[in-house]
């Protein structure tokens, strides 16, 4: 293993964290750190979030205690209880959340007891331990999350059938993340299920407080927020169950019928939506075949993501699109445990094909990875080299594209090339959009 | 000065005495004088700002052969996502290439907290020369290793002969300096104790006793000009043109400098700056060293500041008559090519943030365009800057609205609500408070754009000009976007957060 990361594909827990707590409706975040973590959050979504930076209070506007050498060697409590008078004078919100650093978890502030005391005049504010060395973005998504589940959401509240929560998308750090849970929301409201979402413009936070009576917690990640769905589990009582990210069809009818059974819904309710979806689906798709095949637009690929992307996005390649991803690459720090269910997941594809799975934290590795499948140019007469081929990754992967003579697209973090407001590549049409925008790139100078 | 023999530079607060508050007018300011504001200067309430480690990995990003290792969790110098566009554009006008930058984490994790980060650090460092091969590596120790007590320096010169390419490190813990200005001179310090060295295999033993005068004669028209990424290509070319048109020659340092180039900066026959709060540390110290004299005065952002930076260069060399004609062709040229925008610009009002060099210089270059000024915010204040803020004084009639601090949005939007400018320039992410009120608006600094010297002026007042002629994006995102700000606090006085000696109120 690597003794370092190369270009990390993700901020700390605290940025993780910000983001989240940004994305969340009428809710701001309270940064109990130094001056500095604030801003570089900000330019780290400005550089790969899409061109998306902040929200309602987010990017610079964020307060943040802002300490120092001082607090340092005397403790920051005094600065903080300060810091959130202060912003309950200034900034207008419904939901206050403390997050810790790096810094102020050394030195062992205690965040809680000063948090409680707000609590007690009636203030909804709480808090989470965000220090950055505790953990990556996804990690820090995942302890807003839980903090959330355990501190916020009203408890002992009457289940609902056919409520549920969607979660396991970690905002800004997918720059997709709206698109992508409007998308879900969408195809679970075909079922005719009621969907809280927490991060969209359709959530509110008087929906959210009242989460706990959803009958089922949908996670749309075999890793980011799973931890926080065995709290929401401890606390409420409300069962979960972890899908992989579902892009296309073909991941999208798994997705209906698994939700279909864990709820016990009609199976022919449910047959019939994937039907009508599916019409819909390749009713688009049709008139794109003369030139599909025509300008024979199949690739060989080599998909490179965090653990959401890398796996969805090999399973449509391969068994919507009907490409040929030979090399699936995961660029998380991932623990031992965590990687055979990822590993399964990019296996047993319908097309047959078994993609060589790789994690590996350092990008500049991929191109090794590579040559160990199939030489990447030719070498001679006869050479069944990896092409015509397609990088699907960030937008760290444009030089292995350029190597290999491969288009691409960036799609995990960092998408520092590409606009993106509301587009998303899950459910049935975000794999219009995916197709779009895959042969989009390969005909670029057309 | 010894700084340089130190392993880390001093901060700001000690150096210069630099703060990060002040509310209240020029007037008030210049009343003040130096003691406008006191070096432990605090808000009640803040907002996140940046630290010194990003502005230094603005600098060390752009270095060609070189690897940033930084030393810290996972998540610090993320900020090389924005700055990697600035590496690949800027690599590709200067050399044709695109490359991104190169960045690697030690990503200090709860057991390094614990029990130290100092062996993966090692080990990171030998496993980045093998991978890599870089002439260079940059090791910017953030907050963690500056809390827990790693000795990065011992390390480094305990790991140094395993290793062949040069390491230098960089100190950017952000807990320890308000000023992220230091950002400057950590990094400057780096390479001055570093880097400075000219490179043995790089002598020409076959020199003629001519073309060994014509060198000398070279270099004694050769200037050393600084840029720590404060400027982009076009700004550089800008500035050689003008230098060019005086018969001198330009050595660009530090940002883009291939290392085995660096000791060129040892040579030349001046150091010019076009900002004291990036360069002060490094011209004194070559001034020390090496006894190159320098010039550190005037922003070239503006036509009157250009040509005062055009005199004190000529004046330094002789020039001054070349450099009165350079002067007038220029200006006559550029004053021709301004005019219909001047019209248009007569009497709109404008506001600006930024640096402080670069918010006073664009200023007063606005002011030269015939706007008017209704607000400047800087981002620090220290000595530096007091002739700016009498030029400034000096130019423009009314008086306005001053505010130093490291950014703090909520003070602009209470100022901003009863100002209400019609066109707003800020730094980057700090555009969009201005935005969200509907005023047009214009980033005061992109390497990307051009800013400086005559091309400068033309082309930001071409960009504003196209601002307010359309600034229809803003105007519909304020009818449908909130700003995070209560009723209460538009209401209340700006500087209520400021607390001892920073506003005018305490006088």
């Amino acid at each position: 293993m690597s003794s370092f990361i190369e270009r990390p594909r993700y901020l700390c827990a605290l940025g993780g964290a910000m983001a989240a707590v940004t994305a969340l409706p009428d809710t701001i975040p309270i940064l109990h750190a130094a001056a500095g973590c604030a801003g570089n959050i900000t330019w780290t979504q400005n550089g790969g979030s899409g061109l998306q930076v902040g929200g309602y209070c987010g990017g610079l506007s964020v307060p943040s205690s802002n300490i120092q050498e001082r607090e340092v060697v005397f403790g920051g409590d005094v600065r903080l209880r300060e810091q959130i008078a202060g912003t309950l004078e200034v900034i207008e919100g419904k939901l206050f959340v403390v997050l810790t650093s790096c810094v102020t978890e050394i030195i062992g502030d205690d965040v809680k007891s000063v948090v409680s005391e707000f609590q007690d005049e009636g203030i909804d504010i709480i808090s989470a331990e965000t220090g950055g060395f505790k953990g990556n973005s996804y990690h820090g998504y995942d302890l807003v999350l839980q903090t959330l589940f355990k501190n916020y959401l009203e408890r002992g509240i009457d289940k609902v059938k056919g409520r549920v929560n969607v979660w396991g998308i970690a905002p800004y750090q997918d720059a997709f993340w709206r698109g992508n849970l409007e998308e879900v929301r969408h195809v679970l409201e075909k079922l005719g299920l009621e969907v809280n979402t927490f991060f969209t413009s359709h959530d509110t936070l008087e929906k959210i407080k009242q989460a706990a009576s959803a009958e089922l917690n949908i996670v749309i990640s075999d890793i980011y927020g799973v931890e926080a769905a065995n709290v929401f589990e401890e606390v409420h009582g409300t069962p979960y169950l972890v899908t992989p990210l579902p892009i296309g069809p073909s991941a999208s009818d798994s997705f209906l019928r698994s939700i279909a059974e864990a709820l016990s819904l009609d199976d022919s309710v449910v047959e019939g939506i994937i039907e009508q979806e599916n019409k819909h689906y390749y009713n688009y798709i049709e008139p794109l075949t003369e030139c599909y095949n025509d300008l024979d637009l199949q690739r060989y690929a080599v998909v490179i993501g965090d653990a959401n992307y890398a796996a969805a996005l090999t399973k449509f390649l391969s068994d919507d699109l009907g490409w040929l991803p030979e090399l699936v690459v995961f660029t998380d720090q991932l623990r031992e445990e965590q990687k055979p269910v990822l590993t399964q997941r990019t296996q047993g594809l319908e097309s047959g094909l078994q993609p060589k799975v790789a994690f590996e934290t350092n990008g500049s590795e991929v191109l090794r990875h590579l040559n160990e499948i199939r030489p990447t140019y030719s070498s001679g007469k006869y050479s069944d080299v990896f092409g015509p081929a397609f990088v699907v990754g960030s937008s760290l992967d444009r030089e292995l594209a350029q190597t290999i003579g491969a288009a691409h697209l960036s799609i995990s973090f960092p998408v520092a090339n590409r606009a993106v407001l509301d587009r998303g590549y899950a459910g049935y049409r975000g794999g219009l959009r995916l197709t779009e925008d895959l042969l989009s790139a390969i005909i670029l100078a057309r | 000065m010894t700084y340089l023999e130190n392993k880390e530079p001093p901060k700001r607060e000690d150096r210069l005495k630099t703060c990060i508050t002040y509310g209240g007018t020029i007037c008030g300011l210049s009343k003040k004088s130096k003691s406008c504001c006191i070096n432990d200067s605090e808000r009640g309430f803040s907002q996140g700002s940046i630290c010194l480690l990003l502005p230094a990995l603005g600098m060390i990003n752009s270095l060609p052969d070189n690897v940033v290792l930084l030393h810290g969790a996972i998540g610090c110098g993320g900020c090389s996502h924005s700055q990697n566009a600035n590496a690949r554009s800027g690599g590709n006008l200067r050399w044709g290439k695109v490359k991104d930058a190169l960045w690697l984490s030690t990503a200090l994790n709860e057991a390094d907290v614990i029990s130290g980060g100092e062996i993966k650090l090692e080990k990171a460092i030998i496993e980045a020369d093998r991978n890599y091969r870089p002439a260079t590596i940059t090791v910017v120790a953030a907050c963690v290793p500056g809390i827990i007590g790693d000795d990065v320096d011992g390390v480094i010169e305990r790991i140094q002969p395993q290793v062949s390419a040069r390491i230098i490190p960089v100190h950017c813990e952000g807990f320890k300096t308000k000023i992220w200005a230091t950002a400057y001179d950590a990094v400057y310090h780096g390479i001055g104790r570093s880097l400075l060295e000219k490179p043995e295999n790089n002598k020409n033993l076959n020199i003629s006793e001519f073309e060994k005068l014509e060198e000398k004669y070279k270099l004694s028209r050769t200037v050393n000009l600084l840029n720590v990424s404060s400027m982009g290509r076009v700004d550089e070319v800008e500035l050689s043109r003008l230098l060019g048109a005086l018969g001198l020659e330009t050595n660009i340092f530090p940002v883009f400098s291939k290392p085995e180039e660096m000791y060129k900066v040892t040579h030349a026959a001046l150091s010019i700056s076009t900002c004291p709060t990036h360069d002060d540390y490094l011209v004194k110290f070559l001034e020390e060293k090496f006894q190159i004299p320098y010039i550190l005065r005037h922003m070239p952002i503006g036509i009157e500041n250009t040509n005062k930076w055009i005199r004190d260069i000529a004046a330094f060399f002789g020039l001054e008559q070349q450099a009165e004609k350079l002067i007038k062709e220029e200006t006559r040229e550029l004053e021709a090519a301004l005019s219909e925008f001047k019209a248009f610009f007569k009497g709109k009002r404008v506001f600006v943030s930024a640096g402080e060099f670069r918010a006073l210089a664009t200023a007063y270059l606005l002011a030269e365009l015939g706007f008017e000024i209704v607000g400047v915010r800087s981002f620090h204040h220290d000595e530096f800057a007091e002739t700016e803020y009498e030029k400034l004084e000096k130019a423009v009639k009314n008086d306005f609205t001053i505010n130093i601090a490291n950014v703090q949005p909520f003070e602009e939007v209470n100022l901003l609500k009863k100002l209400k400018p019609d066109v707003f320039l800020g730094h980057w992410n700090g555009n969009g408070t201005a935005s969200k009120l509907g005023i047009a608006t214009h980033v005061i600094y992109n390497t990307g754009l051009s800013y400086i010297g005559y091309k400068g002026v033309y082309e930001l007042a071409r960009r504003l000009y196209r601002q307010l002629k359309n600034p229809l994006f803003n105007k519909k995102l304020s009818k449908n976007a909130r700003l995070p700000y209560t009723e209460q606090w538009y209401k209340s006085e700006p500087f209520k957060y400021i607390k001892n000696q920073g506003g005018e109120a305490d006088e």
